[in-house]
């Protein structure tokens, strides 16, 4: 199950974790980030051990949002010892997530 | 006589898709991905709205419910322009055969119905095909269309080409030429399958390979099937007895016993091929080893479903 990244928790989840984190930038009114919320929870469960996935809502999180400059959604960051390693913008397929990840495993 | 293409044998790849493995800028929706952001088919993400920005791209509906201005932006999916650029040059009609099929084809028998096959899948995609034949000179050149007359046309000029040609004609192979001229002429990101055997007399083989480069470097996506026919071209297997080779392009003719010459002429025509094969490797060029004997749907079957199983 992917975890649910607020602007209170970001710090000690996302950036001191000493894993490579996903997080999922989402709205509920948005189409096609449900399209990647499903694929990036897969994708947590068959990382289990070896990477964090997050899901941030941005209109709840306004703070991680305009950090990151996050204008368009879905948005993927890819977080490795605290950095910003890697970034996917919309809608994409499973193995475009994947073939990212494998990089920064 | 009369050569005509059996459109029974290229019924066969029915179901399989022949898809671009880049981007391709079509002129229509279609199969491919294309590299414009359009506001089309696939819905991919919201984007903040920009002010100054079009407004008629944002998503209203969402403006409705929560106040917040997003654009919608798709994924644009179009057709493909797909050139298929045939080699027509007197090495083409190798082996010379008194009754020719395709089941016992010479080269360009062999490339016309794969070409005729590759013809007939993109037809169904509703993808824009084009044909380019040369040998010295570009002996044909059409747009990429996708009208079903226009493809009708392109099988009556593949048609042309089945005949044998007499013993006496001599057209050379120039492909490095021909290909730089197609590179310049057709519509860039386009996909290219050349059928050529590759047998250049004139210029160097670095010449043929800057071509090929020249080709990639206008982002067109190249495949290129090496029409060989393997048991006498590559593994040279002839009787122990004396034969006249005669070159097909230059008529130039040698009497040797092919056991003397076998090892230094294996050897020589193996590192050409290899080369090419490097060549192509490091221009991202598909190298497909088209043996003739294999049948035009053994080579084309497997390479369309690695093709498949890459998507």
């Amino acid at each position: 199950m992917a975890l649910e990244i607020t602007d209170a928790n970001f710090q000690e989840l996302v950036l001191n974790s000493d894993k490579p984190v996903i997080l999922d930038f989402w709205a509920e009114w948005c189409g096609p980030c449900r399209m990647v919320g499903p694929v990036v929870e897969e994708i947590g469960r068959e990382y289990t051990g070896k990477v964090v996935v997050g899901k941030l809502n941005v209109d709840h999180n306004p703070e991680v949002t305009r950090k990151f400059g996050i204008r368009n959604i879905p948005t993927l960051l890819f977080f490795k010892n605290g950095n910003v390693v890697d970034k996917q913008v919309g809608a994409v397929a499973k193995q475009v997530i994947v073939g990212k990840l494998q990089g920064h495993l | 006589m009369s050569y005509s293409i059996d459109h029974n044998r290229l019924q066969q790849f029915g179901s399989l898709e022949f898809l671009a493995r880049q981007v391709v800028e079509g002129f229509i929706v279609g199969l491919h991905k294309s590299p414009f952001h359009g506001f089309s088919v696939e819905f991919a993400e919201h984007r903040l709205y920009n002010s100054g920005e079009s407004i008629k791209h944002i998503d209203w509906k969402l403006f409705g419910r929560t106040d917040k201005l997003f654009v919608k932006r798709f994924e644009e999916e179009t057709n493909l322009r797909c050139h298929l650029v045939i080699d027509n040059s007197s090495s083409m009609y190798f082996p010379v055969l008194e009754k020719l099929s395709i089941d016992q084809p010479n080269k360009i028998t062999f490339s016309i119905y794969a070409a005729a096959a590759i013809m007939n899948l993109l037809r169904r995609q509703r993808d824009a095909v084009g044909l380019n034949v040369f040998s010295e000179q570009i002996e044909f050149g059409s747009a990429a269309k996708s009208s079903s007359v226009h493809f009708k046309y392109l099988y009556s000029e593949l048609e042309k080409m089945l005949p044998p040609i007499g013993a006496e004609v001599r057209r050379n192979t120039l492909a490095a030429e021909a290909l730089h001229h197609i590179a310049d002429t057709i519509h860039k990101r386009s996909l290219v399958v050349i059928f050529s055997d590759m047998f250049q007399n004139h210029g160097n083989s670095e010449e043929l390979f800057s071509a090929l480069q020249h080709l990639r470097h206008n982002k067109h996506e190249v495949i290129l099937f090496h029409v060989v026919d393997k048991r006498q071209e590559l593994d040279f297997e002839f009787e122990n007895r004396p034969y006249r080779f005669i070159d097909m392009e230059s008529g130039h003719q040698i009497k040797v016993n092919p056991l003397e010459v076998k090892a230094d002429y294996s050897r020589a025509v193996n590192a050409f091929k290899s080369e090419l094969k490097l060549k192509c490797g490091q221009y991202r060029i598909d190298f497909v080893e088209a043996d003739i004997n294999a049948g035009f749907e053994q080579v084309l079957l497997p390479y369309l479903l690695k093709r498949e199983k890459l998507h």
